[in-house]
């Protein structure tokens, strides 16, 4: 389980690293301006948020997009984490840990979903 | 500023906040928060996204070197996430709904909370046994045991040990009180969601009083649990747009150096020192937040 998080981490340095350097690279006015700083504290940036508009960003090789994808795959972490001891108890015939497990699981799913469904 | 200096400010904030946290024990939360609607002006909703952005950092940091040293008793974990995260989905969805005003006044007060937690003294919880077997000690908790969650325990193996490399020993420890544990779990997890903090300061007293389990598993235990309140509640955050990736990337960034340098840079400061100092600045802080919520 520690090898999942620590290459999660990896991961997502990598990807918040390399959003900044494509933003940088492909949008220097967007980076370097004074009035899209002030935007974003005023929270009026748009960004993208919901699964399409990011893999859509990061298809295009937009610098935010693949900086929002990097703090998924940061969120998601600790969940592969969970994942990965999940299976673990079911190697060692766990059934009732593997089923907390999997509830769990199935809790921050729903999560998602419920998120997705109010925005 | 530009968003590259904005950013650089907001990754080195977060290099000391995770530095910080980790030494002290107190997630990420409590500095981003403050830091970004006092200072910055930032929308709460946006810095409560950050901050759960920062938990799950502050989890990651830390919980890949506490499970590789077999610290994190692995089942409790398994189990109090279930009431954590849906604690923490509870919170999420309750955010949309309350007001601002009453999310810094309830975040003031959490913190003050916090404050006068660190500042009590705590009593060593786990004296060093030389092992004694496993067996005999789980019989003695199915002796004592009895009410609340003894049982429970009994029945989820959830008693463990942990090698305490300070003290060089072998520490078997014994689990109680897990019905108890299940309900502050929920509790501290509602707070997550609702807060944006990882709520270690409600995480790791219930499982060290509460639940009678050594200082430090409780530590390395609720490091782990607070990803996953993070990862359930984080996602509510992202769908609603609360999570704006040029504020939560650097935060990011810099809390996942700093959680994971932080106790090494920071080895040489007396660790009460540290402590004051950072309750004095609690305490203004939860002051100030509480007076945003009021006036």
């Amino acid at each position: 389980m520690g090898k999942v998080l620590r290459v999660g981490v990896s991961l997502t340095t990598g990807l918040l690293l390399m959003g900044y350097v494509v933003g940088l690279v492909a949008e220097p006015g967007a980076f370097g301006s004074h009035a899209v700083e002030q935007a974003h504290l005023a929270g009026g940036a748009r960004f993208p948020h919901s699964l399409a508009a990011v893999w859509d960003g990061v298809g295009h090789g937009n610098g935010a997009a693949i900086i929002v994808a990097g703090i998924l795959v940061l969120i998601l972490t600790p969940v592969a984490g969970l994942v990965t001891s999940a299976v673990a108890f079911a190697r060692r015939h766990d059934w009732l840990f593997t089923a907390i497990s999997a509830t769990v699981l199935s809790v921050i799913l729903g999560s998602f979903v419920l998120g997705w469904l109010s925005a | 500023m530009s968003i590259v200096e904005l950013s650089l400010v907001l990754c080195g904030i977060s290099i000391l906040a995770g530095a910080l946290g980790s030494l002290l024990g107190l997630g990420g939360g409590f500095v981003i928060v403050p830091v970004l609607t006092l200072v910055f002006h930032l929308d709460i909703r946006l810095a409560i996204g950050t901050s759960i952005v920062a938990v799950a950092a502050t989890s990651c940091a830390g919980a890949a070197r506490n499970v590789t040293e077999s610290i994190t008793n692995l089942r409790v974990a398994t189990f109090l996430a279930l009431a954590t995260t849906m604690g923490a989905l509870t919170g999420a969805l309750l955010a949309g709904v309350f007001d601002a005003r009453f999310l810094f006044a309830l975040f003031g007060i959490v913190l003050a909370a916090s404050g006068a937690q660190m500042v009590r003294k705590r009593p060593v919880r786990a004296v060093p046994v030389t092992t004694p077997a496993l067996e005999t000690v789980g019989v003695a908790a199915g002796l004592e045991g009895g009410a609340g969650g003894g049982g429970l325990a009994d029945r989820l193996a959830l008693h463990s040990a942990y090698f305490d490399e300070a003290e060089g020993l072998h520490v078997p420890y014994v689990v109680a009180n897990t019905g108890l544990g299940l309900g502050l779990m929920y509790l501290a997890g509602t707070l997550s969601g609702l807060l944006g903090i990882g709520s270690g300061v409600l995480k790791v007293p219930a499982m060290d009083l509460a639940m009678h389990m050594p200082m430090k598993v409780s530590s390395a235990t609720s490091n782990l649990l607070i990803g996953l309140t993070a990862a359930a509640s984080a996602l509510v955050y992202f769908a609603r747009g609360d999570i704006d990736p040029l504020i939560a990337g650097p935060v990011a960034l810099g809390i996942l150096l700093g959680a994971s340098q932080g106790s090494r840079w920071l080895a040489s400061i007396s660790s009460d020192r540290l402590r004051v100092l950072f309750v004095s600045v609690l305490a203004v802080v939860a002051v100030q937040m509480i007076w945003k919520g009021i006036g």
